[in-house]
């Protein structure tokens, strides 16, 4: 492929179009005689209206169901955890989770997840793709696959930033690296490597240099590489000068609106996800790990929830508040959830076959749960939601049709979401 | 004037720099050069049977001249060792009047220990880019070190691929069970990575489904996983924790982490109609060429017996899966692409020249270095370098200029600044068993990619261009007025700009400055008030170059 295709392709680059879909659509195009920016523009400006964007709160290591959003009382699996009633009428959660409760009017709550996979690694792969790990395609992650579907061209922020490293949660895989998380190592700090070093007009000064450089350029690099690297360069620095970038810093918001997310780690990212989210990101992910209660799950559930409660809550009420809920999809998952039965060391292990998560936002009608699980907490009883109805039902939300083929390097299309249905009562 | 100009700055980095010291103490433990082999009738027989071929008779005009010796010299140095020749190096290079002195750098090169260790970094990627799950990357350094001793010691390839076949052992000490504990033992993931990492054949895509062009069935696919049933890669445990993993045979069924209950110790192939249902139960049977066993065999006898038949001279895509690779690497494109993805069914660009090379490497033994040899003393491989065709202009009528891999690219950094960047991003890799890992981990995450995927289809990124620009302990490794960084010492010991201008061309770009390059970087340093900050400038901006990351 020549450089100068890629290089129209950056200025025309709205994140529909990745350089092998662009082959593809050249191919499939040139006969209708459709230009390829028709049909770029065509696509941006029908994504522009929507807006639409998506917070992934995942709780790494796989949350018990039963100390969260499907508690037992009445039953030995159910532990010492009590039930609270919810602003919903007839729906009782955790006793764990108070403040979120007085949110669950913005809540669906699904009890009647299903996977066959119980192991950490191909678990969150399978949560975050819809697929099993393999080693001939390497598919993209959630936030990779949302971005490059209807990311902000406009924006001068990365479109996907995930806050808090984690293991097995993909990446931009075949999309390619451009797709890639934008990683911010804690929320309370900046992002790495987003500060000049020197000040404003010596950066300046050296990115003039720099241009009067690669000017001079002899033959040994061909212009469009140089070209392709410039507006590179000319996109990092736009970005690192940008006031846009405030959006990160978490020392600019009120004390009360700090206060009121809390000030731990995972409140923080929640906050930095909603400012992230105001100032034109698409996807922003934030972890809540520790999930993995072999041992001490009662303590240790309560513990989380402690961590989670307020910023969940919060983040929901200020994301209303703000007028941000309607196009904000905020989705609450782990990798699977806890066995009900209770072991020898008063933990709970991993449970693929009957577990919960929950949606909140963009256009998720609040107030519902969908599934039961029987009153062991062993089976799902009716609804049964596979990762792939999940991922679809995700997808819909955002507005995005997950049937959408994207190629893989060896030419195979491949759907965002291979089988499955949406969840229509979600929406309902 | 440039002649003078390198000669005096060789002089002054001689006597001075201690970077330079170590790279004459490395060449000194290697020992004297060994008999050159390639018959040169070979590499000139390559370049006429593509000339024949693609009939360049008709592009005569198209053809790329060769390159200077200065270009020779930077990509030769990439390709081989993943550094830059140092500023004496060039100038010894370039004024060595010898006519065969590009065929005596190669074979200097190949007999360099770092020779070993770039591509054994190569290697470690194809294979751990493709890991299905994190907790593998306990392979990645016992792969590279396995790997660098390997190729150091000219090991033939059939071997090297028999031993990762054949692996067994705690993973953290047997780097060769990397392809296995990748796919944590799942046979169906194994035999396709078995297959495309050694046969450059996907023939995963008949898992599934038969591939209505593609000459292998399903069944095939299934008879290839059914070498793998018996494997297991199973915790190690110290004090009764987990704390590392295993690759071991399971003869009476592995266990699976997560699961319950073992695994059979046969394969089965899933009935498409009922998935749910155990399948039909195959006995192995090797697709390239219908070697089989019986059903009952035990894992050792399955994996030794696979080994032999893979790495068979009547199994041709062996050979070929490693010729087209490592010429797609040094040319810029394969004869088949992507570079993993050959077949009865693909069709490669100039098959007989293919064929050629594929055959009298398995005719020297598949020695590696012979191979490395006899493809740099092609004309196709020196030639200049230009960015990657379009479809339909010609093949290989030049040399294609290609993004550095993360490794080489820190390397470079590390040259061109004459430090260790212990954590060049400003982060300390996290606490945890990927904390180990160490800094060179984590700049791979921000430059890496996976290598079997095409070069041109690899994009720069943001945090690259950030990191280059803002990276805090990259900067402070470019600040003039201090006596530990190297650019303090050459901006003291310097006193003529021109002389370091050149200089910094060197030691970043590995070449001198263009005369219009030269006079920007003069006209800068005059109009900077502060001569430090001037070369701070100046070398931020080189780092910061295009040509900084390609090698051509």
């Amino acid at each position: 492929m020549s450089l100068q295709y890629r290089s129209q392709l950056t200025v025309n680059r709205d994140g529909v179009v990745g350089r092998r879909d662009f082959l593809k659509l050249v191919g499939a195009t040139g006969s209708a005689g459709l230009s390829l920016t028709d049909h770029v523009s065509l696509h941006a400006a029908e994504l522009r209206k929507q807006g639409m964007a998506c917070i992934l709160l995942w709780m790494g290591g796989g949350p018990s169901q039963l100390d969260t959003f499907d508690p037992k009382p009445g039953h030995a699996n159910g532990g010492d955890v009590k039930a609270i009633a919810t602003r919903t009428t007839g729906v009782q959660w955790s006793a764990n989770l108070p403040q979120l409760a007085e949110q669950s009017d913005k809540l669906a709550v699904f009890r009647s997840l299903t996977t066959k996979e119980g192991n950490h690694q191909r678990a969150s792969y399978l949560l975050h793709t819809s697929y099993v790990p393999s080693s001939s395609v390497n598919y993209p992650t959630l936030g990779s696959a949302v971005a490059h579907a209807i990311r902000n061209p406009t924006s001068e922020l990365p479109a996907f930033v995930r806050i808090g490293r984690t293991q097995n949660s993909g990446n931009g895989g075949f999309l390619g690296t451009e797709f890639d998380a934008f990683q911010m190592n804690s929320a309370t700090r900046m992002p790495d490597n987003v500060r000049p070093t020197t000040d404003e007009h010596r950066y300046q000064r050296r990115l003039g240099l720099l241009g009067k450089l690669e000017d001079s350029s002899g033959p040994e690099i061909a212009a469009g590489q140089i070209a392709d690297h410039r507006k590179l360069y000319e996109q990092a620095s736009r970005m690192v000068l940008s006031p846009s970038m405030q959006a990160f810093d978490v020392s600019r918001e009120a004390d009360k609106v700090r206060d009121a997310y809390g000030r731990g780690e995972f409140g923080t990212g929640c906050l930095v996800a909603r400012r992230l989210i105001e100032t034109g990101v698409t996807f922003v992910e934030v972890s809540l790990g520790n999930w993995d209660t072999h041992d001490n799950n009662g303590q240790r559930c309560a513990d989380l929830c402690g961590q989670l409660d307020r910023p969940f809550a919060y983040l929901l009420e200020d994301l209303s508040q703000r007028g941000l809920l309607d196009r904000t999809l905020v989705v609450w998952m782990g990798e699977f959830g806890r066995t009900p039965r209770l072991n020898p060391r008063g933990g709970r292990d991993h449970y693929p076959r009957a577990f919960s998560a929950a949606l909140a936002g963009a256009g998720v009608r609040g107030g519902q749960v969908i599934g039961t699980t029987s009153a062991n907490g062993e089976d799902v009883d009716d609804t049964p939601v596979t990762e792939k109805d999940f991922l679809q039902t995700i997808y819909k939300g955002l507005k995005i049709d997950a049937g959408r083929e994207n190629m893989s390097p060896i030419g195979r299309p491949i759907k965002l979401v291979d089988g499955g249905e949406p969840v229509a009562a979600a929406f309902a | 004037m440039f002649a003078r100009l390198l000669l005096f700055v060789a002089a002054i980095a001689l006597g001075t720099s201690p970077l330079l010291a170590a790279e004459a103490n490395k060449t000194a433990t290697q020992n004297a050069l060994p008999k050159v082999t390639t018959p040169p009738s070979l590499a000139t027989r390559i370049d006429q049977q593509l000339a024949t071929e693609l009939d360049w008779a008709k592009v005569k005009d198209q053809l790329a001249p060769r390159t200077s010796d200065e270009v020779f010299l930077r990509r030769v140095y990439l390709d081989l060792v993943g550094e830059l020749p140092s500023p004496s190096e060039l100038t010894l290079f370039a004024f060595d009047p010898a006519a065969d002195k590009r065929t005596k750098i190669v074979e200097k090169l190949l007999n360099d220990v770092r020779y070993g260790r770039n591509w054994a970094r190569y290697w470690r990627d194809v294979i751990m880019y493709r890991r299905t799950e994190d907790r593998a990357l306990l392979v990645a350094a016992p792969l590279e070190e396995y790997l660098t001793q390997q190729f150091n010691t000219n090991v033939g390839w059939d071997r090297i691929a028999q031993t990762f076949v054949e692996a067994t052992g705690n993973v953290q000490e047997h780097g060769e069970t990397a392809v296995i504990v990748a796919q944590m033992a799942e046979p169906v993931d194994v035999a396709s990575e078995m297959s495309r990492i050694f046969l450059g054949v996907q023939i995963q895509c008949a898992q599934c489904h038969d591939h209505p062009t593609d000459r292998w069935k399903r069944q095939q696919f299934h008879e290839f996983a059914a070498f793998f049933p018996r494997i297991s890669a199973r915790p190690v445990l110290i004090n009764g924790q987990p704390r590392g993993i295993e690759i071991a045979s399971a003869d009476f069924g592995a266990r699976r982490p997560g699961m319950m209950g073992r695994r059979d110790p046969e394969h089965y192939m899933p009935d498409l109609k009922d998935p749910s249902a155990k399948g039909t139960m195959v006995a192995p049977v090797f697709f390239a060429t219908g070697r089989k066993l019986t059903t009952g065999k035990s894992d050792s006898e399955r994996r030794d017996s696979l080994a032999e038949w893979l790495t068979a001279r009547e199994n041709t895509w062996f050979a070929r899966a490693f010729v087209n690779r490592v010429w797609a690497e040094l040319i810029g494109e394969g004869f088949y692409e992507p570079i993993d993805d050959l077949g009865p069914d693909r069709k490669p660009t100039a098959p007989q020249t293919m064929e050629l090379l594929a055959r009298e490497f398995v005719d020297h033994k598949h020695d590696v270095k012979w191979l490395y040899r006899t493809i740099m003393a092609t004309e196709t491989y020196q030639r200049e370098a230009r960015p990657r065709r379009l479809e339909h202009q010609p093949a290989f009528v030049a040399n294609c200029a290609q993004r550095l891999r993360a490794d080489q690219i820190l390397d470079v950094l590390q040259g061109a600044l004459g430090v260790e960047l212990a954590s060049i991003g400003g982060t300390a890799p996290p606490i945890g068993p990927l904390g180990r890992l160490g800094a060179r981990f984590f700049f791979g995450q921000t430059f890496g990619y996976d290598p079997s995927v095409r070069r041109d289809e690899v994009t720069n990124t943001i945090p690259q261009a950030l990191m280059l620009m803002n990276g805090g302990m990259l900067n402070d490794a470019i600040k003039a007025r201090s006596p530990v960084t190297q650019l303090g010492r050459l901006v003291n010991q310097t006193p003529d700009d021109e002389e370091l201008v050149v200089e910094l061309y060197l030691r970043t770009l590995g070449r001198e400055p263009n005369e219009r390059e030269l006079s920007a970087s003069l006209t800068h340093v005059r109009q900077t008030k502060d001569r430090a900050e001037a070369y701070e400038d100046l070398l931020w901006a080189l780092l910061n170059r295009t040509e900084f990351v390609y090698r051509n």
